[in-house]
């Protein structure tokens, strides 16, 4: 019974505060978007990247690891995928940023946080910030067919990322009001991800159930394998073992279904695959957090 | 480290995130007040109170003790208030609620946790209990006209607060998957309730500054001067002391605009008082935090 009282402490508040999201949307009530994706992404979160990062001190060593292991899951994914889609005649555009890049902010960082404290936040968060880095770029650049940077260098989370590094590199600690004031404004980042995705799950619609299913259980599989086998590869242990497969074995990013939306490259098939995976985690994301921890 | 290095960290994050909602409202890029007000009134700030209580930071006696003496200090903010106004002919229906509601949410609970840590956020939210739910019944029975506990039964308010005291009054601590529900989604009511303060002041205009002024001083004046008669009568040390005259000497509540601009009491006169107490209470809060710290 203990095991259920652990898994439940880092899974329900996740789903709960998706849920409030949910109902928010479902009782036809007007949710700002733009507003709450700015708050959080403009703000929220390069603060929590900067305070998490002057609290927990991560050693470069450490971060290289990390670091290269996410790098390597993210292209190994991508080639898997690409050959799968092309081999089930599926359009590339459309379909690939969805295999590579899952939901590792608004899921994975809480999920990271309650199961693995702290450090496991701080992990999760060079996961994510070569996320956001891989989305903005090459996720944008196969959804719109060209490259662009311009996005990347306006994105505060990189600079965030920047400071961290460099406070790590020159061993400088925050001044308390610079911590106090990040780490306050990096608190609004869960609950606003979280009801910020619940309430993109409730727009969202199932169009093609058979193809949603497939891709979706197809996702998390491959997510979860090439996590195992990449961290079996590099010989990683403990908490950075388990943040890289909890990280690489996440559902579909809700970014895929907005870069869909305006590359118009078929948003209501990315919308299935959204929300059957995400569907699909609340029974996978328990067995996984059984195995890793 | 020096005093006033001291104050310094303890007033700058406020000034910061406010600040990023000042510069957002001047800048007149859209911000959804009735989504974020819904965000942290219905899910944010019970979660707050919820997670905070639970923690047993303070006993149910240290609880009931400041509440007890911050529910004296409400009722004599009101007599006072209202001889006031009945002598300078103002309505008392439109400004007692400012005069009386302290900014005990927005302003008061950042600066009870950066100044006194987690034990001085638990003593400042066993204020804002009290503080909120005498806003939205007797400021709500002020500016409407009439008595409505009705609606407060409807919000969730109450209820996670009762839940909190039952668990804070038998000392059980709340699952863990509650607790942790509560402690992410009370992360953000701070947060954003700073910013939102930062987006109203640049919104809410001043009509009548002299009457602002004149009301502003006096909720500032009456706020400190009773906080700390309070303080020495009920023999308060330390950061109860602290905490009580901070949560007495903050500026007028916001939620005094709302409720005045819902039922058309005067709103622009109580914007202008926000909003002038509000900075005379930014620019003076430096020598609030000295006499506070000191005293200790």
């Amino acid at each position: 019974m203990a095991i259920v009282g652990v898994l439940s402490a880092i899974v329900l508040p996740v789903f709960l505060c998706a849920a409030i999201g949910l109902f928010w949307t479902r009782s036809g009530r007007d949710f700002d978007s733009d507003l709450v994706s700015t708050l959080v992404y403009k703000i929220a979160v390069p603060c929590l990247i900067i305070a998490t990062f002057s609290k927990v001190r991560l050693d470069f060593s450490v971060i290289s690891e990390i670091a290269v292991a996410a790098i390597t899951i993210y292209l190994v994914t991508a080639m898997v995928a690409a050959i799968v889609l092309r081999l089930f005649r599926l359009s590339l555009p459309a379909y690939l940023p969805s295999m590579i890049f899952p939901l590792v902010g608004s899921m994975g960082l809480p999920v990271s946080l309650f199961a693995f404290g702290e450090k496991g936040l701080a992990l999760a968060l060079v996961y994510f910030t070569l996320g956001a880095v891989g989305t903005f770029t090459i996720g944008a650049a196969i959804a719109s067919g060209r490259m662009s940077l311009g996005n990347l260098v306006r994105e505060p989370a990189l600079w965030a990322a920047v400071i961290a590094i460099l406070m790590i590199w020159l061993d400088i600690s925050l001044p308390k009001w610079i911590h106090d004031s990040t780490q306050l404004l990096g608190g609004m980042a869960f609950p606003l991800q979280l009801i910020a995705l619940g309430c993109s799950l409730g727009r969202l619609e199932i169009s093609s159930l058979g193809r949603g299913i497939g891709l979706g259980v197809f996702r998390l599989a491959i997510g979860f394998l090439i996590g195992w086998g990449v961290a079996e590869y590099f010989e990683l242990e403990g908490i950075v073992r388990a943040i890289v497969i909890l990280q690489s074995g996440m559902p579909v990013a809700v970014s895929n279904y907005l870069f869909a939306v305006i590359y118009k490259r078929e948003p209501e098939e990315v919308a299935s695959m959204v929300l059957i995976s995400t569907g699909l985690s609340i029974v996978t994301l328990p067995i996984l957090l059984l195995y890793l921890l | 480290m020096s005093i006033v290095v001291q104050i310094a960290s303890i007033i700058a994050p406020l000034f910061v995130i406010a600040g990023i909602g000042y510069i957002w409202g001047r800048s007149g890029r859209p911000f959804d007040t009735t989504l974020v007000g819904m965000l942290t009134l219905n899910f944010g700030v019970p979660a707050l109170i919820f997670s905070t209580l639970t923690n047993l930071d303070v006993s149910p006696a240290e609880f009931g003790e400041i509440s007890g003496i911050f529910g004296i200090f409400l009722l004599a903010n009101l007599m006072i208030g209202a001889l006031f106004l009945r002598l300078f002919r103002l309505e008392i229906g439109a400004f007692l609620p400012a005069l009386s509601f302290p900014n005990n949410g927005n302003m008061g609970l950042p600066l009870c946790l950066f100044a006194f840590g987690d034990v001085g956020l638990a003593l400042g939210i066993s204020v804002f209990v009290l503080m909120s739910t005498a806003n939205v019944t007797i400021g709500f029975a002020f500016a409407s006209g009439k008595w409505s506990l009705i609606s407060m039964f409807k919000t969730p308010f109450l209820w996670i607060i009762a839940a909190a005291l039952i668990f804070m009054g038998t000392e059980t601590t709340p699952p863990r998957w509650v607790a942790n529900t509560a402690e992410i989604i009370g992360g953000m009511s701070i947060p954003l309730m700073l910013v939102a303060l930062g987006v109203s002041l640049s919104r809410l205009e001043v009509r009548d500054f002299k009457q602002s002024f004149w009301l502003g001083s006096v909720r500032l004046i009456i706020g400190f001067g009773l906080g700390v008669l309070l303080a020495e009568a009920f023999d308060l040390h330390g950061i109860a002391r602290g905490v009580l005259i901070l949560q007495c000497a903050m500026p007028t509540a916001v939620m005094n605009y709302l409720l005045a601009a819902r039922f058309d009491r005067e709103a622009s006169g109580v914007a202008g008082v926000v909003v002038v107490s509000t900075f005379m209470s930014l620019a003076t809060l430096p020598f609030l935090m000295l006499f506070v710290l000191q005293g200790q």
